[in-house]
């Protein structure tokens, strides 16, 4: 019953939507109503979601589960950038010079650790799918583009050598045109399932 | 240098030697500082919603009631109740309205934006590269241009070709034809190469931050030196 509810809702809305959004320039202010919807209850099933988080890690602590002090310092991380957003408001400098003291070291370490990650991972990769013409192709196109990046060489003086590194430069972007294409099928694919209420597992 | 300047330094230093701390393996601190972004992100992330979506465009206009603009605001905050109902008890059945409403607008503006934003683009960027001006030169035909365009066509072909034949072969497991799996094989090479140059532009990102971040780490111990 939910989840009829939940597909005729998403059908009839998505219809809705997607006539307003072909007659824009007619519907365009119902059109903006309908999206400013939209983001008030996305951004409320956000906070759920951030409260389902929280009222875990509670329990965890409540009951004290093994690893507990992990969940202490979410909530009380949680509690230090949350409080004072609310009161002091979210554009506040001093606000923001606190939560980029924080979050730029850690997020630029975790990049910095992705590399040395993604060392490892890549030569896992040959362990683990062995020679293919995916892995050999992979590995051969990463070398090049590591070694044209490094900038260490000038080939702008040979005809033949610039003409070949121009063509390989621009490999990429097929196989990248190509993946696109597919993903965009797919999401096309997707959304049309939830408009004519076929796609039932996405509750 | 001032102090809170100081204390920012010190913190950023302790937490970039927390996450660089994984290297030793999975670990406390690597823990601690992971959960100190998960906490803080989901903070910032509250806050930022409550008082720039929440209070502004759903609570603030209910204040102008019983007018025309604060009775239609009335629509987000029904669905918006059905969403917290669904925390408090999650069978609740009504609640699939607000997040069925959630999953129509969006697969609508995804219908759309794929359409406008990926498709049209991509496939137009294709049909544009075999524009007879392009593949003339001076009244001669320019081959390089021609083989560019054909590459370019052959190339999404196989790509597409190979996320079909995959498919086909997890379903039917049919006998092996060797045109398709030329072609499939021929798609492999081009996800190959777009692979490895995405892995190095990441690689290049991550190399520059981690450089950044321990020359940020010398200089802060540079400091007491």
């Amino acid at each position: 019953m939910r989840q009829r509810l939940a597909l005729i809702t998403a059908a009839l809305s998505g219809s809705v939507v997607l006539l307003l959004l072909f007659f824009q320039p007619v519907a365009g202010a119902y059109l903006a109503l309908v999206l400013n919807w939209a983001i008030i209850v996305a951004s409320v099933a956000l906070l759920v979601a951030i409260a389902s988080l929280l009222v875990t890690h509670i329990r965890f602590i409540a009951v004290g589960r093994r690893g507990f002090i992990y969940s202490f310092v979410l909530i009380t991380a949680f509690l230090a950038t949350f409080l004072p957003g609310l009161f002091k408001g979210v554009e506040d400098p001093g606000y923001l010079g606190w939560i980029s003291a924080i979050q730029k070291p850690l997020e630029l370490s975790l990049l910095g650790l992705i590399a040395l990650v993604m060392m490892s991972a890549a030569v896992k990769l040959f362990r683990v799918r062995g020679w293919s013409v995916l892995t050999v192709s992979f590995a051969i196109s990463a070398l090049l583009f590591l070694f044209l990046n490094l900038g260490l060489s000038d080939w702008s003086g040979n005809q033949i050598f610039s003409t070949l590194i121009d063509a390989f430069l621009r490999l990429p972007v097929i196989g990248a045109r190509g993946l696109l294409i597919g993903v965009a099928l797919g999401a096309l694919l997707v959304g049309f399932r939830v408009l004519i209420g076929q796609e039932s597992d996405n509750e | 240098m001032t102090l809170s300047e100081l204390l920012y330094a010190l913190l950023g230093t302790a937490l970039s030697l927390m996450v660089f701390s994984y290297l030793l393996g999975d670990n406390l601190f690597f823990g601690i500082a992971m959960y100190i972004l998960v906490g803080m992100t989901a903070g910032y992330a509250a806050a930022v919603l409550i008082t720039k979506v929440i209070l502004p465009m759903l609570i603030n206009p209910l204040a102008e009631l019983p007018a025309t603009s604060a009775l239609l605001g009335l629509v987000p905050l029904l669905l918006s109740i059905l969403l917290i109902w669904m925390f408090f008890k999650k069978s609740a059945r009504i609640s699939g309205i607000a997040l069925g409403f959630l999953g129509g607008v969006l697969a609508a503006f995804a219908v759309v934006g794929v359409t406008r934003g990926t498709l049209t683009p991509q496939l137009l960027s294709i049909v544009d590269a075999f524009d007879p001006a392009l593949m003339t030169q001076a009244g001669y035909p320019n081959w390089m241009n021609i083989f560019s365009a054909f590459l370019m066509l052959f190339g999404v072909l196989a790509v597409l070709f190979v996320f079909h034949h995959r498919e086909k072969f997890q379903t039917l497991s049919s006998g092996s034809q060797t045109w398709l799996d030329g072609l499939t094989g021929a798609g492999q090479v081009f996800i190959g190469i777009t692979f490895g140059a995405l892995f190095v532009g990441l690689f290049s990102s991550g190399l520059t931050a981690l450089i950044f971040s321990v020359s940020q780490i010398i200089d802060f111990i540079k400091l007491w030196l």
